[in-house]
């Protein structure tokens, strides 16, 4: 055989492999040509590769959970009513005392596998979720520290006795953890909850094919069957590429739009957008479990160097001032009196105080920030350090793709990496713990790694107010501002969440933390 | 026997250059900063568990133990498993450190394997798309040394070459599918959707096309036996078509060759721009996730392609030009 023959039995192979491959619908099928389609949401992070909603604090997940599982209650959060409650899986919940409170169950709800909604699965799921192992700790203290109890199948009592704080705290959390099942639940963290999403929410969990999270109407969702024959979620990494998907129709929500995308899509017909004030805070966390930031002087000289107003200017609308270390629509919110504001003069003495004159002697400091997910980090991280670096502060900013600074986020033994570290903190609840515990509690910690006796003891006394106003007063009179004086992080602001949508989608509830409601959307 | 004895050299050397691309690639990703175990077991894992992971999977061991294991199970097909993946193929995030219950982790190679067929797929109709767009262009202005054809060659090539292929994505994309929705441009759900981006990778390698052929096809038509053939009273059409393209083409087709390896790189920017599920999304989010398995597979996958198309290419000269030897 020579080098011809070779090469043109080779090819003639090929050709006969590659026809018989071809499918012909391949070369004709479009983008524009489906009736009844599912809703096409692209997300701007990618999700963990466990689907155990206890497992993560991944964003993108959690909006996932929200299509898919169901919840005792839904917190809507609006601005003119944020402490609302909206019956779901939960049909009543009453306190029976400051430590007993009980939930009465909603009938004839199945799980997407079809074992029917019982109290046996709010008992294993708030058993399960508040096991300190689990990443995602929710609940306000840990399994032995509540009791919970099921009357009858449709009725569950929390006793919070043992624990000593007052049992409301369940209400804000019941909006914020996904009723799993009771199987599911017995069956330990390496059964199918790591698996698979099995809920009760108005779509059906399919299947993950590479990016896209594939899900489908669920027709016995207790409120209906969904309009909308079901939802992809994408990931889609890249912001113009995700703004491009929505303007020619592929796809019909976006998350997470920068500012002048806003005012490109403003102009568009056909697009719609909506502004929400978010249940998340844009953080500067000091990593305070090592120098120089345990040195709580130091901290708060930074806190003065940083002028936030002008990082509003920047954020335009996708950011909302505010000064307190939750959002606006968190229960308990207020402005607090001595929030640190830019002040160099105050920062110059809290920098010699601490011994550091004019910052010499301080290490070089690395600000750690992502982009790509969040709208602006990058741009106010420059405005960042250039602020600090003008009171003083050797600080190199290190702006990482999202994986890169996902991996650095969280504290770890003897400090992590770097020394700040911009972060943002969203949870589907009223509930300030959810954020103010999380980080600033020693038990917790996620980021800042603080350890502080009288900090524990502010956030100990709120959580075991004996009333909702009690524990406000706690709140505003006490762990707030004693947050403002240590500055374990500084809240540079509010996010507001701006998702773009095709005019035609319609019925779509965005919750202020990223989640959808889509269980009666429209594409018109 | 010859084309056994061809082979046989040929694919010899071949492995050597990706056995070299390998321990490169293997060392490089080794020594600079970011530890893949972290990324494995969540920001939130002590440094203990972070030690204990990297020490069972022998990443801690001397570099070249670990690359004498790693191409041990390479010989065997075997390209090892994915740092972060899931065996559903998702780009993933964060996890924690207790989180023992992550789900079965993918196979480099059925990664490679699900998207190496797109990325061929692009490949090619870019390929398809730039010759579409050069041959005319060039072979009219090499017909033309010196004439306008051969200036609008030369001011087209600069054109093309000058548009950089991230903005002309984002542009074309915009017009095409965004304004006068022709086609679909984001994702991949069909054979549409490919030709965006191909588009767009045929006009970054048009340009070196326009001119090789300009070149070579103006070089040929001075050539004696093009005079020859005047006299033997061929006609213009046949001239051209049957003796100059031909001998212009060894040329041209060396340099697709060549442009194919500047395919594979230029498909990292057009898929991220597309969202196009091939192997150049693939790699950049394993270098963005410092999945040093996926990294590694797909450097000595790509490596053997621009092997195997080297041979190939060689091979397709010969057959059109047997003065050729190799």
């Amino acid at each position: 055989m020579d080098r011809r023959k070779f090469l043109h039995y080779g090819a003639a192979a090929g050709a006969l492999f590659g026809t018989a491959r071809i499918n012909p619908g391949f070369f004709f099928s479009s983008a524009h040509a489906q009736a009844a389609r599912p809703l096409v949401f692209l997300s701007a992070e990618n999700i963990t590769g466990n689907w155990d909603p206890t497992a993560h604090t991944t964003l993108s997940q959690t909006n996932i959970e929200g299509f898919v599982m169901g919840y005792l209650t839904r917190a809507p959060m609006r601005p003119d009513a944020p402490d609302e409650v909206v019956h779901e899986l939960a049909t009543e919940i009453t306190e029976l005392d400051a430590h007993r409170l009980q939930i009465k169950l909603r009938e004839g709800v199945t799980f997407h596998d079809g074992k029917p909604f019982k109290a046996e699965d709010v008992k294993a799921t708030f058993e399960y979720g508040a096991l300190p192992d689990r990443p995602k700790q929710v609940y306000p203290g840990p399994t032995d520290t509540f009791e919970v109890t099921t009357p009858d199948d449709y009725t569950v009592i929390v006793d919070t006795s043992k624990g000593g704080y007052g049992a409301s705290l369940f209400i804000f959390l019941a909006s914020y953890l996904p009723i799993l099942s009771a199987t599911d639940v017995a069956a330990g963290p390496n059964g199918p909850l790591s698996q698979r999403l099995n809920g009760t929410g108005p779509f059906k969990f399919v299947e993950q094919r590479g990016n896209d999270t594939v899900m489908e109407a669920f027709p016995d969702y207790f409120r209906g069957a969904p309009k909308v024959p079901g939802v992809t979620f994408s990931f889609v990494g890249d912001a113009t590429t995700r703004m491009l998907s929505l303007m020619n129709g592929q796809a019909d929500v976006i998350e997470r739009l920068e500012p002048e995308q806003v005012e490109t899509l403003q102009a568009e017909e056909g697009i719609k957008l909506s502004r929400l004030v978010s249940v998340e805070n844009k953080y500067l966390w000091f990593r305070c479990s090592k120098p120089p930031f345990d040195n709580p002087l130091l901290r708060k000289a930074a806190a003065h160097a940083i002028d936030r107003s002008m990082i509003m200017e920047i954020m335009g609308t996708a950011g909302e001032a505010s000064a307190n270390f939750i959002s606006p629509i968190k229960f308990g919110y207020f402005d607090i009196p001595d929030y640190p504001e830019y002040d160099p003069e105050e920062c110059q003495r809290l920098l010699a105080e601490a011994g550091y004159p004019g910052g010499q002697g301080l290490p070089e400091l690395e600000y750690i920030t992502s982009t790509g997910f969040y709208p602006k980090t990058k741009e106010y991280g420059e405005l960042i350090t250039a602020l600090l670096q003008e009171q003083g502060f050797p600080v190199t900013l290190n702006v990482m793709e999202v994986a890169a600074w996902n991996e650095r986020l969280y504290d770890r033994p003897g400090g992590g990496p770097g020394h700040m570290v911009d972060c943002g903190w969203s949870t589907g609840s009223p509930e300030p713990d959810l954020v103010l515990r999380t980080h600033f509690h020693s038990t917790s910690k996620r980021i800042c790694g603080i350890e502080d006796p009288e900090l524990d003891a502010a956030l100990d006394e709120e959580r075991n107010a004996p009333s909702m106003e009690a524990r406000k007063q706690s709140l505003q009179g006490n762990l707030m501002p004693m947050l403002a004086d240590k500055v374990p992080a500084l809240s540079l602001f509010t996010s507001v969440l701006i998702h773009g949508m095709r005019a035609e989608v319609e019925g779509l509830f965005i919750y202020p933390d990223g989640q959808s409601d889509a269980a009666t959307a429209t594409l018109a | 026997m010859f084309i056994l004895r061809f082979l046989a050299r040929r694919l010899f050397q071949g492995a050597i250059i990706v056995f070299l691309v390998s321990a490169l690639i293997f060392t490089l990703l080794r020594v600079v900063p970011g530890d893949p175990v972290r990324l494995m077991a969540g920001g939130m894992a002590p440094e203990a568990l972070i030690e204990q992971i990297a020490t069972d999977m022998g990443l801690r061991d001397p570099i070249w133990q670990q690359f004498g294991r790693y191409i041990g199970g390479v010989v065997q097909g075997d390209l090892g498993q994915s740092f972060v993946r899931p065996a559903n193929g998702a780009a993933v995030g964060g996890a924690s450190f207790d989180d023992t219950t992550r789900s079965e982790r993918a196979e480099v190679l059925t990664l490679i394997a699900d998207t190496a067929p797109m990325t061929l797929q692009l490949a090619l109709l870019a390929m398809g798309f730039a010759l579409v767009i050069a041959v005319p262009i060039g072979v009219w202005g090499g017909l033309r040394p010196g004439g306008w054809p051969d200036r609008m060659a030369l001011y087209l090539s600069s054109l093309f070459v000058s548009l950089p292929n991230f903005w002309l994505g984002i542009v074309l994309a915009l017009v095409l599918s965004v304004k006068l929705q022709l086609m679909p441009a984001i994702g991949y759900k069909g054979f549409a959707y490919a030709i965006l981006p191909a588009l767009v990778l045929a006009i970054e390698i048009a340009p070196f096309l326009i001119r090789t052929l300009t070149v070579s096809v103006a070089g040929v038509m001075g050539q004696n036996f093009i005079d020859i053939a005047r006299v033997r009273g061929l006609t213009r059409d046949q001239i051209v078509f049957r003796h100059a393209l031909k001998n212009s083409s060894i040329p041209l087709l060396n340099l697709i060759g060549v442009q194919f390896s500047m395919l594979l790189g230029g498909v990292l920017v057009i898929e991220f721009i597309f969202d196009y599920p091939g192997l150049g999304l693939l790699t950049i989010n394993a270098v963005m996730q410092r999945d040093f398995p996926l990294i590694q597979g797909i450097a000595i996958v790509t490596a053997a392609a621009f092997v195997l198309i080297n041979i190939v290419v060689d091979l397709v000269a010969t057959t059109i030009d047997p003065r050729l030897e190799y």
